[in-house]
């Protein structure tokens, strides 16, 4: 979306941020260069979902087990080094969190967890927020995610501590001239693409239905007779819900493509075969091993349309 | 003592080890978006489906770009830009180490230049969509009359659209007129 904002940014109300003197700034860089301890951590929710809080205790279960790291978690922040804060800051959780910044004791890291605590996340442009921890206090490591999964936190303190090297970094692209976007299944034409397409995420969710488009069509691309590759597909499929899929794609291939004298033609050939069964029905019931009536029977289920 | 000894080690280690060796993560676990800044035509589709706004488009008029972004702090990921984009550009991948010292390295952007209209000369659309369209109807069978429709008017802007679309069906009206007066 193009977001404008009518109001100029210096028009509207924005919070103090808390700012550190020098020797503190220093304190910290030498804390973050090498922790020389096992670090303890208090979490503070400033109006977020819980989704953070559930997976901070995912990450202190045996699986992910933080401890390894000494990471404790503690319930108060006079015993914290690192002080983890989780929601977008609403107006009613500013002073709270403020208040437990302020307890710590120097020299103490903070990391914004979640996307929330990031820049606010889903509630970035609500009224009631102030839009991330880094609004009202300095932040040292940022961990996104909604939620952050155990390893996604774990990683997060692992470069706080020198564990990691941070991965993600800024990325700015530039458009190059005769840069072209590539055309997917160039050989399909682009309405019957679009249309499958459409019917496979109606069937199996978009991002299934991606995967059974791609075999559908990569079958259709193969070379050679395009409806018996999608037959080789469909028999070759061992899972019979995926088939399945196939089969109604196949379907719906065949009425796009095939003109309705092809489909007639095949149905006489069809009906032609039945008729022949028909005739033997008939020997069957002069001979005397079906009762009467069945050939008339089965001549009216499939009568040939003229 | 013996029979806990024998039981711990039976049971062995549920402990990841993680960040020491690589995480093994499930198959289709929601990661990183990755954009691919050549197949994008910049279409937009994603930054409207986006629901936190972590996909944003910026038009600048004057320099004649538009510049798509993405922020990771405050994607979700839902994977909505990944189903509507037409090209694949976008997809989410299984990188989820995305913990940073700086906010400014959780974004991204690709920048995109604007196509004038053909008629009045304003800016109108990515130029890479527009040749995107035109490459999309090429392949198309031609003789279909809103394929034919469709290639005239790719190189105008939404204004000068409309304004083709009434002449032509005033042509098209009058066409049927003199028609029904001559029979």
């Amino acid at each position: 979306m193009i977001i404008d904002h009518d109001v100029p940014e210096s028009l509207q109300y924005r919070p103090d941020k808390v700012t550190l003197d020098e020797s503190v700034q220093k304190a910290k860089l030498a804390l973050l260069n090498d922790i020389k301890r096992s670090v303890y951590i208090y979490r503070c929710d400033l109006g977020g979902c819980n989704g953070c809080e559930i997976e901070i205790f995912a990450t202190i279960t045996p699986v992910f087990d933080a401890e390894r790291f000494g990471i404790k978690n503690t319930p108060s922040p006079r015993h914290a080094d690192i002080l983890v804060y989780t929601g977008a800051v609403t107006r009613a959780m500013r002073m709270p969190g403020l208040r437990a910044y302020q307890e710590a004791p120097d020299p103490k890291l903070v990391v914004s967890y979640g996307a929330c605590g990031c820049t606010g996340g889903i509630f970035h442009d609500l009224y009631c927020t102030w839009g991330g921890t880094d609004k009202i206090i300095p932040v040292d490591v940022y961990i996104p995610g909604c939620p952050p999964s155990p390893a996604q936190t774990i990683y997060g303190f692992a470069i706080a501590l020198g564990l990691l090297g941070q991965k993600l970094h800024h990325k700015e692209t530039v458009e190059q001239p005769g840069e072209q976007a590539p055309l997917l299944y160039e050989d399909v034409p682009y309405k019957v693409r679009t249309a499958l397409e459409r019917e496979a995420r109606l069937y199996s969710g978009y991002r299934m239905g991606r995967d059974i488009t791609d075999a559908f069509f990569g079958a259709m691309e193969r070379g050679g007779s395009v409806l018996g590759n999608v037959d080789e597909l469909i028999r070759s499929e061992p899972d019979p819900r995926k088939a399945e899929v196939y089969g109604k794609l196949r379907d719906d291939l065949v009425s796009m493509v095939v003109t309705d004298e092809q489909r007639d033609a095949d149905m006489r050939r069809a009906m032609e075969l039945v008729v022949a069964s028909n005739k033997n029905v008939a020997r069957a019931q002069a001979s005397g091993t079906l009762p009467a009536g069945s050939a008339e029977k089965v001549a009216a289920a499939t009568r040939i349309p003229q | 003592m013996w029979k806990t000894i024998r039981q711990i080690l039976k049971t062995g280690d549920a402990t990841v080890q993680y960040p020491n060796a690589p995480l093994k993560r499930p198959e289709y676990a929601r990661g990183k978006p990755e954009h691919d800044s050549v197949a994008c035509i910049a279409c937009a589709a994603c930054a409207v489906a986006c629901p936190p706004n972590a996909i944003q488009f910026v038009v600048d008029q004057k320099a004649g770009t538009t510049t798509w972004s993405i922020n990771y702090g405050r994607c979700v990921f839902c994977g909505r830009c990944e189903e509507v984009c037409p090209t694949r550009a976008i997809e989410l991948t299984e990188e989820f180490e995305l913990a940073v010292f700086d906010k400014g390295d959780l974004e991204e952007t690709s920048t995109y230049r604007l196509q004038r209209c053909s008629e009045c000369g304003a800016y109108y659309a990515p130029a890479k969509e527009v040749a995107y369209a035109a490459r999309i109807l090429e392949q198309s069978a031609g003789d279909d009359d809103e394929v034919r429709v469709a290639r005239e008017m790719l190189g105008k802007c939404p204004k000068c659209k409309q304004r083709a679309d009434a002449y032509r069906a005033k042509r098209h009206s009058e066409t049927q007129k003199r028609e029904a007066g001559e029979k």
